[in-house]
């Protein structure tokens, strides 16, 4: 019996989720999955602080062979900054998600029993995709998360929901058999499958397969042109549901593309990185005008998923490593603002029974108070503005751009930004409006926000805030493992 | 040509025929038809690629294949399931293409 | 077989499996899309036999055709009323041939594709060929067992997950229901019928062919994953019969066996990690065991799923005594 190091936690952080939801198909109480759930926070906090501490102090990534059998035979685990970054985001949005959960399933009927393992089996993929060293590994884990979110967003049941979930199905559905011809192309060429010992070269047939597997997780991370599932599965679902999948679920396939482009095929990036670019900035514009037409506040805040995840395809074109320190802190700063932004708006829909913003001037006072204070600060770090996670972000990328020389995507950022600015302002003006009397405020009323769901939208948003003051040591340990081709050029 | 060769050109035409399937056919159950056939055509061309070396068949495709099996009938239950309950709700079998209000 | 022979064979069975797959699209009608998918399944059984993966052929008959078959009937007993609904096909007319392009260019590519890469000659060495290399190591004499349950159980592992979820994803989107709904296999008078006696004989005789199937899995074509769908399929007809009826609520015992197999695998490889440091290496003495006993639990945990999804119930029970007629 030996007490776990980095290189088993790295196992761990992946079973310890997938046992507790285990766990809770054999006790399906409400206590019981409260405790299985902080139980798992916990546990994989441990593990997530000793992988930390071995990558800070190593500076090299840190692997598991399992099986004890090495690439390309067997499966390997593999964590870097990348990985961690995306690891430590999982945790605190599961947390702060969980914890609002904890109010929200009862008062909106969600049967528990069926809620707690889909959860946390959820919690499992995201972990075991951000570990994942394999391609054939990644489908498997992909079909969980897709297996687990999907019912997640029908759980609360309702026509548009059921519609939301079916068509998110589908096209999850045909975006992993597309990734797994990909897969399958690349292993009938190489004869293998660990996305670290591949040495692929550009030649017609490897040019198709990463097409392919591309192809396939745009489809799963709803990058324009395949986001039409996005705003209908992303509003429709019970609110800590939207938000782990706006902020963790849809990530996680973005996490792969910048993965494998820069370290499985790296040579085949040439004129990729203008194509995966372009697709980034028409989902940037496309998603920030629809997201200022929308009537229904969660609908926006969807639309907004579609366009902040443009960003993360920038760093492709930019290639470097100041570009690569902005999409890494976008990644986290966008997850920690859009989770607290659903978080805030579920609070919002508590109270009025719908999220039309028509039916909403003026409800920022009394119940809404602090909820409103999350909402604003999320705010904030999703159009880009001091002091915020979102700032540091898109302040590394324009100066990427700017010492790159390329004034098209600087220029691209700033209008962005301002489109950002533009439909978050419309939703505050909607709610701060001092014109009407606050329908909320009326004497008698004991309408109110419990206090696990107003806490956690708002520590998610200081969380996003946070990040301004934090950025620096962050950035260290999320660089740890940079790919060459974002180290080999200009950057400090 | 070689069998193996034969049988990829196969699971280029079953693939071909259900992408079609998959965009032309509305009802839901068509749709997870035609999925269904997608991947067993990529299940095809990687048992295929397995058989290139007449003298031993690679195990790995196989093993690959039997998982995806599995994961194939999870998810087309699971889709049968939200289909049914689509259907008992509102007497749709089809998405409409409709925009979400 | 004689050279010529088998080509011809061969050449008919592909052109099969294209017309058979052009049916269930093309067929205007969707329980024979249905069972034109069926027989489809059985026909790329005898092409995976063909192209000598047994142990796909075993599954894909059992899962890819029988019980994947079986739920697409029980949806369609569902939703039989919207048969006659028959699609538009004059406005669609253009919609159509802009489809029909995308197909056609997706298998062209597909095809010129498939076709340099089988022409590539097959790595040098890979995952394929060290799996074979390393064979004596793992405790079983099966290349694909050995994958399976050794040099990629974290894969299969996971998969179990998938199985689970699947069970909870349907039970999130049929239970919420508010009103009761008809058993879709209602069991009234279906007892005593020629189908209900034949099932009592078949019954033992299928466990049996089940634990043969496990057992076998170490040596040659089988093993848990073809086990566990053999037994789902006594399970498909016991539910058919009556002798197993579904329940409102799953028990204890069910909800086990239902995640047994993630229980026991994760467990073997928890307590490798906790002593050796590596997840699931086994100990050379107890490779052989150890498999053995992961593959049972694996077996039941695949058997179960499945025939609650096609139950569609969130449990299953055996009729109380005074109800067999």
């Amino acid at each position: 019996m030996s007490v776990p190091g980095p290189s088993q936690w790295l196992v761990l952080i992946v079973f310890v989720p997938l046992l507790a939801a285990v766990a809770a198909v054999l006790w399906p109480g409400r206590g019981a999955g409260r405790w299985l759930t902080v139980l798992t926070g916990l546990l994989t906090g441990g593990g997530l602080l000793s992988l930390s501490a071995r990558l800070l102090d190593a500076g090299e990534p840190v692997t598991h062979a399992l099986g004890g059998w090495p690439t390309p035979l067997g499966i390997a685990l593999y964590a870097d900054g990348l990985s961690l970054a995306m690891l430590w985001l999982t945790w605190v949005v599961m947390s702060a998600a969980s914890w609002h959960a904890d109010a929200y399933n009862p008062a909106h009927g969600i049967d528990e029993a069926l809620f707690r393992p889909l959860w946390l089996a959820c919690w499992c993929a995201l972990n075991a995709v951000f570990v994942s060293g394999d391609l054939f590994n990644v489908y498997v884990v992909l079909e969980i998360s897709t297996l687990a979110a999907v019912p997640l967003v029908a759980i609360a049941g309702g026509r548009a929901a059921l519609t939301a979930a079916l068509r998110y199905l589908l096209f999850a559905l045909l975006g992993a058999l597309v990734y797994l011809l990909g897969v399958a192309l690349v292993y009938g060429r190489h004869g293998r499958l660990d996305m670290h010992g591949l040495e692929i070269t550009p030649e017609p047939a490897m040019l198709l397969a990463a097409g392919l597997v591309t192809a396939g997780l745009m489809a799963k991370a709803a990058l324009v042109p395949m986001h039409v599932w996005l705003p209908p599965a992303h509003s429709r679902a019970p609110a800590p549901v939207s938000a782990i999948l706006s902020a963790l679920v849809v990530k996680a396939a973005v996490y792969l593309l910048l993965r494998l482009w820069t370290w499985t095929w790296p040579e085949l990036i040439n004129g990729a990185a203008w194509v995966l670019g372009g697709l980034g900035a028409v989902a940037m514009i496309h998603g920030s005008v629809l997201a200022l037409l929308q009537v229904r506040l969660k609908r926006v805040v969807a639309y907004s998923t579609v366009a902040q995840l443009g960003y993360l395809l920038l760093v492709f074109p930019l290639a470097s490593l100041l570009a690569w320190q902005g999409v890494v802190m976008h990644a986290v700063s966008h997850g920690l603002a859009k989770a607290g932004f659903f978080l805030a708006a579920g609070n919002i829909m508590h109270l009025l029974g719908h999220d039309r913003l028509q039916g909403m001037r003026g409800i920022s006072g009394g119940p809404l108070a602090l909820t409103m204070f999350a909402l604003a600060l999320s705010a904030v770090s999703l159009m880009g503005l001091p002091p915020s996670g979102g700032f540091l972000a898109k302040w590394l990328l324009l100066q990427a751009a700017l010492e790159a020389g390329a004034w098209g995507w600087a220029a691209l950022l700033l209008i962005a930004g301002l489109l950002a600015a533009a439909y978050l302002f419309r939703v505050l003006a909607i709610l701060l409006a001092r014109d009407t009397p606050d329908p909320l405020a009326a004497p008698g009323s004991d309408r109110h926000v419990p206090t696990a769901m107003a806490w956690s939208a708002l520590t998610l948003a200081l969380g996003s805030a946070v990040l301004a003051f934090a950025g620096e040591p962050l950035l260290r340990l999320f660089s740890i493992g940079s790919p060459d081709i974002m180290t080999g050029s200009t950057g400090p | 040509m070689t069998p193996p060769v034969l049988y990829a050109l196969c699971a280029a035409a079953i693939f071909g025929i259900a992408v079609y399937g998959l965009l032309s056919r509305p009802h839901l159950v068509r749709r997870l038809l035609a999925l269904n056939m997608m991947g067993v055509a990529v299940f095809l061309l990687l048992v295929a690629f397995a058989r290139r070396d007449p003298e031993v068949t690679d195990p790995v495709p196989h093993a690959m294949v039997l998982t995806g099996i599995v994961i194939a009938v999870s998810a087309t239950a699971f889709g049968l399931a939200l289909v049914r309950r689509l259907y008992r709700d509102t007497g749709r079998t089809g998405l409409s293409e409709s925009r979400d209000p | 077989m004689t050279e010529a022979f088998s080509w011809v064979f061969d050449g008919l069975l592909v052109i099969a499996l294209v017309i058979v797959a052009a049916r269930v699209v093309f067929t205007p009608v969707l329980f024979k899309a249905i069972v034109m998918f069926i027989v489809f399944g059985l026909l790329m059984a005898i092409a995976w036999g063909r192209l000598d993966a047994p142990h796909v052929a075993l599954a894909e008959a059992a899962i890819g055709a029988g019980i994947t078959g079986a739920l697409l009937l029980a949806a369609y007993s569902d939703l039989v009323s919207v048969r006659r609904r028959r699609p538009h096909l004059r406005p669609r007319v253009r919609v159509l041939r802009r489809h029909a392009f995308f197909a056609a260019s997706a298998a062209l590519a597909f095809a010129a594709l498939a076709l340099v890469l089988l022409q590539v000659p097959a790595p040098e060495s890979g995952a394929g060929t060290l799996a074979v290399a390393n064979l004596d190591a793992t405790g079983v004499a099966e290349g694909v067992t050995a994958v399976l349950l050794d040099f990629r159980a974290y894969d299969t592992l996971l998969e179990m997950a998938v199985l689970l979820l699947a069970v909870y994803g349907a039970r999130a989107v049929l239970v919420t229901d508010s009103e009761p709904r008809p058993d879709p296999w209602p069991t009234e008078g279906r007892h005593g019928s020629m189908v209900a006696a034949l099932v009592g004989v078949l019954a033992p005789l299928i466990v049996v062919t089940a634990g043969y199937l496990l057992w076998v899995g170490a040596y040659g074509p089988g093993g848990a994953f073809q086990a566990g769908a053999v037994l789902a399929a006594l399970g498909v007809l016991l539910r058919l019969t009556g002798r197993l009826e579904p329940a409102a609520a799953s028990s204890w015992p069910q909800r086990l066996v239902l995640v047994a197999g993630l229980i026991v695998f994760s467990l073997v490889g928890l307590a490798t990690l906790f002593a050796g440091g590596t997840f699931l290496d086994y100990p050379e003495a107890w490779a052989y065991p150890l498999v053995l006993l992961i593959e049972i639990a694996l077996t039941v945990s695949i058997a179960l799923p499945l025939i609650l999804l096609f139950s569609g119930s969130p449990g299953l029970a055996t009729p109380a005594p005074e109800d067999r007629r």
